[in-house]
């Protein structure tokens, strides 16, 4: 369990880091939940209540579209893919966090990878 | 496997989603968090330390609040709603509209309900107020109708009856006309006459109306197409056969058809030209019959019948209303200042024919309905008064719906409070919300009203309609539903919008899932609201059921003739251009011919149509001449055939009936009833006295006396009648009554057929049974109580509806304390009892009020009720009956629900 600054940068980076996962092929909540926790070594971490309520806002805004897919062998499960327009997005925050990161780096001193 | 379900669902209650909604998140959220549970069995966990990992990972108190506004506040929109005001109002309203109709999207089923009971309402008093428009607001589309007025002639002794208006004769128009400078213009015109119309040799009945050239200018009106009549055209008599058709007799008789001026009709035998179409919408000045067509005064000879052919030279033949108007500045009270003077004068020149009456002045708009006008006016607002409590129960019905919603929006109202949303913006957006609900309604209750009217057009007899006032659906009509629509908006959004915007955020958003919800004072008010429902409700069913009781008594009034087995033709021989002579042989040959159709038992002729009998005045009594001629004498005047009263079933008390020798002139006779007998011969035999009609000279004398019947109305007080014999009383229109042995509409084919032999030139439209008399005569009581009786039922269906939708609520709401009851061991009989006695309570008190407010209003309507009491206990019976039934139906459904809480579910669900 994170402190709360760290909920926060959660929070600010999530869409980002759900729509990048998404970008290649569709995925359940559940795929994108590890997904995340494996790609950054255990260093972040989405439970049920963040990862689903910012799912759900995705797929309001348009930027992703869920659907349910049976496969044989499992119950049904809900694939979220990328829309058009989530693709836009999804290139727009990927330089806005470039942007920010390489600001922040900047200013911090941090040598931006 | 762990039961993810139950434990997702008990998180998600609170946020009262749409169920499929819940449902996908529910199977969504489980399958992760079993997949979940599964890793960490993997890992090598057991099952209970897995267990523990997933639920502590969950973080439900992040989850709800984030889903809360999530699935509550309206996406894309990045800005909060709510926000404080902008300070652009069309900005805000546009954005208030929005996220409104989102709102209301987002609940269908609420809408639904909402829109449609509203609908209603607004339908209902659409419907009502385009009747009492078109009647009684607005009933002449004429020009500045407060500067016209009708000018009557009528007895000294009563000026102020408004019945009692005789019509003037042309001569005495023209006089007044003359002498009169308060009106810039004075016109004449007759009442609506049958006349024949004959066009590409159809021969139909239409009614005409005998006008001076003058009548639609002093109006204000422009004919459609055309022109009216010219002043040259109404100098002479006789020389310009004109005629102005109605609009709606133009678009029913002749198609619409353009090429209808300059065309030739003929009206009783006289060719016409058609040279003008009236306005739209225009039938004549009186409010509820109109004429077909108009021709001008100088063309009376060709329409009226033999007996009036001399209106225009005859001072004592009474023939025209006057319509003046007034001249700017010039005030009702001056104008009958002046006819007064005019009035006097007359008198004094020609006292044979003026003494003792006075010229009556009034307004158009009350003269456009003689005496008819009271019972219309107080029907008209009767309804209106009712359809408007019919529309309160419908706001108080939506306001108990939105005021059940509120405890579900406090979580997303208490949200956007906590991102800066003022109060006072919140009631605005809140506001919006019910006055998009009242508009949508508006719509759909625009049509119903419109529907409504249809529907009531239809009622109209099919013989009249066209010529029977049009209900008109005009900008005033418009204007009214868009207002009521905008009002019952604010009414039933105002007291959920206060209150819902009364929360405490820090207190709303600490409840993680639902709360109870139910204070006290929001109850009250929904219980309040209730009872109020029910009481006017009650008192609506009870009004519809003593007029239903009133009309079923005046249905078995004794009409004094008889009616089942009655047939009437009314027939023309005059307008088909039948002299004298022939229209005698005529009448004499049908009587004998028809009379040996089998199936009839007995014919006659009469002038008279039942119930529609015209007083005289102005009988001279042999022997009382020293009366004054104030005092004249009114009675019915009847001109009949032989067998008249075997055929009507009317007893002769004395004397005979007339017979084949009563031709001579120089002995003429009469029958009176013996009303007439009783009052003016009282404690004498009545047989063998003598008395003088208006029009003659000679001396009629009385050989028979007959038993008094309803001449006028049904139910009438006794009134004299005077029946003289066609024999010696010569008119050129008169009915066929027949008496049948069975059912007359047996009959009726067959004296169609005979009369067609005769002559296939003669109408033969207007047949009548004496039941369809007895139900014209009811017409409007029959409509009314129609109303009545839909607005009623109209009325407890929707305080049923609400009843039910309160009780269902509370029911839901009280689902733990009912599991608790149910626990400590109260059986399902307790609960539904429990439930069923807090309904009845309510409906108790509403019925108890409402029976309160009938007796009332049953005082107040008992005068215009025939044959009941105010407070006649079967009605009162019957409504509150009805009332308690459809109540505890209404109760009853949530009471068995409510039996069935389960209190292992009910008492986890918190």
């Amino acid at each position: 369990m994170g402190t709360k600054v760290e909920e926060e940068w959660k929070k600010g980076s999530a869409d980002l880091l759900i729509l990048s996962l998404l970008e290649d092929q569709q995925r359940h909540g559940y795929e994108i939940a590890k997904l995340i926790e494996v790609r950054s070594g255990g260093a972040l971490h989405f439970h049920v209540a963040s990862l689903y309520p910012s799912l759900y806002r995705l797929e309001k805004r348009g930027w992703i579209q869920g659907r349910w897919v049976e496969k044989s062998n499992q119950r049904r499960r809900r694939y979220y893919r990328l829309t058009a327009e989530g693709q836009r997005v999804l290139g727009l925050q990927r330089k806005k966090w470039q942007e920010f990161a390489g600001a922040v780096g900047r200013v911090a001193g941090v040598q931006h990878a | 496997m762990p039961e993810w379900n139950l434990e997702i669902r008990k998180h998600l209650a609170g946020l009262h989603l749409r169920p499929e909604r819940e449902e996908e998140i529910v199977e969504e959220l489980s399958d992760h968090l079993q997949q979940r549970y599964e890793e960490f069995r993997a890992r090598g966990a057991n099952d209970d330390a897995a267990l523990r990992e997933v639920m502590g990972e969950i973080y439900w108190r992040d989850f709800v609040p984030e889903l809360q506004i999530l699935e509550r506040t309206p996406w894309p929109d990045s800005e909060p709603q709510g926000a404080p005001a902008s300070g652009r109002f069309f900005d805000d309203l546009w954005k208030d509209l929005r996220y409104a109709l989102r709102m209301l999207r987002k609940s269908p089923g609420f809408t639904a309900v909402a829109v449609l009971t509203l609908a209603l309402g607004i339908g209902a008093n659409t419907a009502v107020f385009t009747v009492v428009d078109s009647l009684i607001l607005n009933p002449l589309p004429v020009e500045k109708i407060s500067t016209l007025a009708a000018v009557n002639t009528t007895l000294a002794k009563k000026t102020a009856q408004s019945g009692d208006l005789q019509a003037i004769s042309y001569l005495n128009l023209k006089e007044i006309r003359e002498r009169t400078h308060s009106f810039g213009r004075l016109a004449g015109h007759s009442y609506p006459m049958a006349v024949t119309m004959t066009d590409k040799d159809q021969p139909r009945r239409v009614f005409a109306e005998i006008v001076t050239a003058n009548y639609f200018e002093t109006l204000g009106i422009h004919p459609f197409l055309g022109r009216f009549f010219l002043p040259t055209e109404d100098t002479t008599p006789g020389v310009a056969p004109v005629a102005v058709l109605g609009y709606t007799a133009w678009q029913n008789r002749f198609g619409a058809d353009l090429g209808v001026l300059g065309r030739t009709i003929r009206l009783n035998e006289t060719a016409f030209t058609i040279v003008g179409i009236g306005p739209k919408g225009f039938k004549g000045v009186y409010a509820v019959f109109g004429p077909d067509l108009w021709v001008p005064s100088m063309m009376a000879e060709q329409v009226l019948p033999a007996e009036q052919r001399n209106a225009l030279s005859d001072r004592a033949l009474p023939l025209f209303t006057g319509i003046g108007r007034l001249e700017p500045g010039v005030t009702l009270a001056q104008a009958r200042a002046e006819l007064k003077i005019t009035g006097a004068a007359l008198e004094k020149e020609d006292p044979n024919v003026n003494e003792g009456k006075v010229l009556a002045i009034t307004p158009l708009i009350e003269a456009a309905y003689g005496r008819e006008r009271q019972p219309v006016v107080f029907g008209g607002f009767l309804l209106m008064a009712i359809v408007g409590f019919v529309l309160l129960i419908a706001c108080s019905n939506v306001a108990n719906l939105l005021l059940a919603r509120a405890s579900v929006r406090r979580q997303e109202i208490a949200v956007r409070m906590a991102l800066g949303a003022g109060r006072q913006r919140l009631i605005r957006q809140l506001l919006t919300e019910s006055v998009l609900l009242g508009l949508s309604s508006g719509v759909l209750g625009f049509a119903f009203g419109y529907a409504g009217c249809r529907i009531l057009e239809s009622l109209r007899p099919a013989e009249y309609a066209q010529n029977l006032a049009d209900l008109r659906l005009n900008t005033p009509v418009f204007v009214f539903a868009f207002a009521i629509a905008i009002l019952t908006g604010l009414i039933f959004g105002i007291v959920p919008a206060l209150r819902s915007s009364r929360v405490s955020v820090s207190e709303v958003l600490k409840e993680e899932t639902r709360s109870p919800g139910r204070s006290r004072s929001r109850v009250t008010l929904a219980n309040a609201l209730l009872a109020g429902q029910v009481a006017v409700s009650l008192v609506l069913l009870v009004v519809a059921g003593l007029f239903l009781r009133s009309i079923e008594h005046e249905y078995i009034i004794d009409p004094g003739f008889q009616t089942k087995h009655l047939a009437l033709f009314m027939l023309y021989p005059g307008q088909a251009g039948y002299d004298r002579v022939r229209t005698e042989q005529f009448y004499k040959q049908e009587l004998d011919r028809i009379g040996r159709i089998p199936g009839i038992d007995s014919v006659s002729w009469a002038s008279n149509l039942p119930l529609w009998g015209r007083q005289e005045t102005g009988i001279a009594v042999e022997g009382q001449e020293a009366r004054k001629k104030s005092e004249a004498i009114s009675a019915v005047v009847d001109t009949v055939d032989l067998n008249y009263f075997s055929t009507m079933g009317i007893p002769l008390v004395e004397g005979r009936d007339f017979s084949e020798n009563d031709r001579d002139i120089a002995t003429p006779v009469a029958i009176i009833n013996d009303t007439m007998a009783a009052k003016y011969w009282p404690d004498q035999d009545a047989l063998g006295k003598r008395f003088q009609l208006p029009q003659g000279r000679a001396f009629l004398q009385v050989v028979g006396v007959a038993k008094t019947t309803n001449y006028q109305t049904l139910g009438e007080p006794p009134q004299a009648c005077i029946y003289v014999p066609l024999r010696q009383n010569y008119t050129d229109s008169m009915i066929l009554y027949l008496r049948s042995e069975r059912d007359p509409s047996t009959v009726l084919s067959a004296v169609q057929e005979e009369i067609h032999s005769f002559d296939p030139g003669l109408p033969v439209e207007d047949i009548r049974t004496g039941a369809k008399v007895i139900d014209q005569a009811l017409w409007w009581s029959k409509i009314g109580v129609g109303l009545l009786g839909v607005f009623g039922f109209l009325a407890l269906g929707l305080a049923s509806v609400g009843l039910y939708g309160i009780m269902a609520y509370s029911v839901n709401q009280r689902r733990r304390e009912i599991g608790v009851r149910m626990a400590l061991g109260a059986n399902q009989g307790n609960v539904s009892l429990l439930v069923l006695r807090q309904g009845m309570t309510v409906v108790g008190i509403g019925v108890v009020v409402g029976m309160t407010l009938a007796l009332l209003l049953g005082r107040v309507l008992s005068r215009f009720l025939y044959g009941v009491s105010g407070s006649d206990p079967v009605s009162l019976g019957a409504a509150s009956l009805a009332l308690l039934v459809v109540a505890f139906v209404a109760c009853y459904v949530p009471a068995r629900r409510a039996s069935r809480v389960d209190p292992l579910v009910a008492l986890r669900e918190s």
